[in-house]
């Protein structure tokens, strides 16, 4: 038996092997060595100069999160509460974005924005001075909320599906109004999706550089960005962009050990834990 | 009607156009353990959302000590639920799910936590505050649950097949537990169940439902004694139910001959169905009896034996401590006592002898589990 499972597991561990333990080995050699191949530290200690551009990255993130959480919940909330086959047809809808090519919204966005884009010229007509929207923080909060924001609802609405309608008529019948129903028991029980959801939109929001450059200009530079140029850009160091990706990944670990702490470390139903 | 605390009037309910109930009325008094009984889709789970408040009627009032509480919701009504799959909040513990509706209500902490070390003794979990739900296995839960509802010290107790998940032998000791939980505080139980002896042992009145009718309402010595009609017969208990001919008053007509009865104003020869039960007849000398035949079938089930017996084709059921062998000859005798006369309904005909088993055995089969399979291999 064991013999057996052992042997279906293989590909998959060689896969990973290959291709996740391998390259991440590889990330922190070229994290801890100069061009030459040497041990140093300086990559990692010159990350530091940086730290406006991880914290613009993590409070952009952050913001981006949250609004995907407050607009995804009643969203999801009221998807769980329709008839089956309205269910199918919403969680559909909330899909179909993503079928969508991610750079191609992205550039639609982009369209809709801009200073001569659909927006302003609309305005413009209706009478209005125009807004200058794109290339600033929001346009990028909101690139990132349209893109992530079915990674917040997905999760959501699989585990408030999954909550016991006996268990509201419970609380109920303890004397709970529907508001009291909500916030005791529906939120509570939901934890594992809000912390899963969380933790899908977050980690790609932190390290996004095609929304930042897109509707952030220049001015936004995210460490997605600062990573894309010590590779493919002028800056070409891939030693200081492995340091930077490491330190990321370092941060996002204990950005996501501090979410966890808000579940009572019962393993959820339904929800993905990192 | 002296103490009624709560009365239904006129329900009508309907799921997806088809009714459930149409026109029920149910007076409950205050204090009793009522049980509504009966096989599943008779209504009586909707009986009791009904008084809960999770379902409005299409028609009809629910009343609570003669106010009208139709419109109420769940929150504000002065009952509590037990459910079925006991629907504790998964992500709080014991404590916390016992004190969830006093902390609702505003209480103070030190009340709270007084009244939860009371209902945790009462339901012997003493020391399981502050385990997790997941910890607990299936009888704790149902425990939880009881103290969680009862901790909001309700007027009425609805409880909807509490027992049903249990094992045999739990459920056992917890319908005692009920019993004694409900004459301790005196609350009014209203119990939903499909198992009659469940519904016997433990109810002060049964109330014996199919097709969202009342069939019939009395104490279980009423009900198993002086069934109404055939359906009741059947479902309580195992009966023979035979078409008999009511002579005139304390004489019936059946299987052949005419014997003496206690039943009386039906009229005369009057067409009536007879019902007697397994564990009255007394087996005796083929010779020396009216009704004879010859033993078809003889399954063991510990206390007695049941045995069948093809008599002129109609298959009886008997349980007698005495063995008989398959194909033995044996006589019945019956005493006036035995024989329970009753009107003709639209049940009758549907149930009679025991030449195949009913589906009502099925169900049983079914609910009992495992424990019943022993039996069958008689």
């Amino acid at each position: 038996m064991k013999a057996k499972s052992r042997l279906l597991s293989a590909p998959y561990t060689v896969w990973m092997t290959i291709f996740i333990v391998l390259p991440m080995l590889l990330v922190a050699w070229f994290a801890f060595t100069d061009r030459a191949g040497h041990f140093t530290l300086e990559n990692i200690l010159s990350v530091g100069q940086y730290s406006n551009v991880f914290l613009r990255s993590i409070w952009l993130g952050a913001v981006a999160t949250f609004i995907s959480l407050v607009m995804g919940y009643p969203l999801a909330y009221i998807i769980s509460k329709m008839s089956a086959k309205r269910q199918s047809v919403m969680v559909m809808l909330v899909m179909l974005p993503m079928w969508m090519n991610f750079l191609l919204r992205t550039y639609a966005w982009m369209t809709l924005l801009e200073d001569n884009g659909l927006i302003n010229a609309a305005l413009r007509a209706l009478g209005f001075n125009g807004i200058h929207m794109i290339n600033t923080a929001g346009a990028v909060v909101l690139g990132m909320v349209y893109n992530y924001i079915p990674y917040m609802i997905l999760p959501l609405y699989s585990v408030l599906t999954k909550i016991d309608q006996s268990v509201i008529e419970a609380a109920e019948d303890l004397g709970a109004n529907s508001r009291q129903v909500f916030f005791k028991v529906v939120v509570p029980m939901s934890m594992p999706g809000i912390i899963s959801g969380v933790t899908m939109v977050f980690v790609p929001a932190v390290s996004t550089f095609i929304i930042s450059k897109m509707l952030g200009g220049g001015a936004n530079l995210l460490i997605g960005d600062l990573i894309d140029m010590q590779f493919l850009g002028s800056a070409y160091n891939p030693n200081l962009g492995s340091a930077i990706s490491l330190v990321l990944m370092v941060i996002i670990l204990i950005c996501m050990g501090i979410m966890n702490q808000f579940d009572d470390g019962e393993p959820g139903e339904g929800g993905v834990l990192l | 009607m002296n103490n009624t605390i709560l009365s239904l009037q006129n329900i009508a309910v309907s799921y997806g156009g088809e009714q459930v109930l149409g026109g029920f009325h149910l007076d409950i008094q205050d204090g009793e353990f009522v049980t509504l009984l009966g096989p599943s889709g008779c209504g009586k789970t909707t009986v009791l959302r009904t008084i809960g408040g999770f379902i409005q009627p299409d028609a009809g009032d629910v009343f609570f000590y003669g106010k009208n509480i139709t419109a109420l919701p769940p929150h504000k009504r002065e009952v509590n639920t037990i459910f079925q799959k006991y629907a504790l909040f998964p992500h709080l513990n014991v404590y916390d799910n016992i004190a969830f509706g006093m902390r609702i209500k505003g209480k103070n902490e030190r009340e709270i936590k007084a009244t939860v070390h009371e209902m945790l003794s009462m339901v012997n979990l003493t020391g399981y505050a502050h385990r997790g739900i997941s910890q607990l296995s299936g009888g704790q839960q149902q425990r939880v649950a009881i103290a969680r509802a009862l901790a909001n010290e309700p007027k009425v107790l609805l409880l909807d097949e509490p027992l049903g998940a249990l094992d045999l032998k739990l459920r056992k000791d917890m319908q005692v537990e009920l019993k004694k939980i409900q004459q301790q505080t005196g609350i009014t139980f209203v119990f939903v169940t499909h198992d009659q002896e469940e519904a016997l042992s433990m109810s002060d009145t049964v109330v014996v439902m199919d097709g969202g009718d009342i069939q019939q309402i009395g104490t279980p010595t009423d009900i198993y004694n002086e069934p109404k009609n055939a359906f009741v017969a059947d479902f309580i208990g195992e009966s023979n139910i035979l078409d008999g001919l009511m002579l005139e008053d304390y004489s019936v007509r059946f299987a052949g001959h005419t014997f003496q009865c206690l039943d009386k104003g039906f009229g005369k020869n009057t067409p009536v169905d007879v019902v007697i039960r397994p564990e009255d007849i007394d087996v005796v000398q083929a010779d020396s009896t009216h009704i004879t035949g010859e033993v078809t079938a003889v399954t063991f089930k510990g206390v007695h034996y049941e045995i069948i017996v093809d008599v002129a084709g109609f298959k009886w059921m008997i349980q007698s401590t005495d063995f008989r062998a398959v194909g033995d000859r044996i006589g019945l005798s019956l005493t006036p006592d035995d024989i329970h006369v009753m009107a003709k309904s639209e049940y009758s005909g549907r149930f009679g002898d025991y030449s195949t088993f009913s589906d009502e055995m099925d169900e049983d089969m079914q609910a009992a589990g495992e424990e019943e399979g022993k039996a069958d291999e008689g």
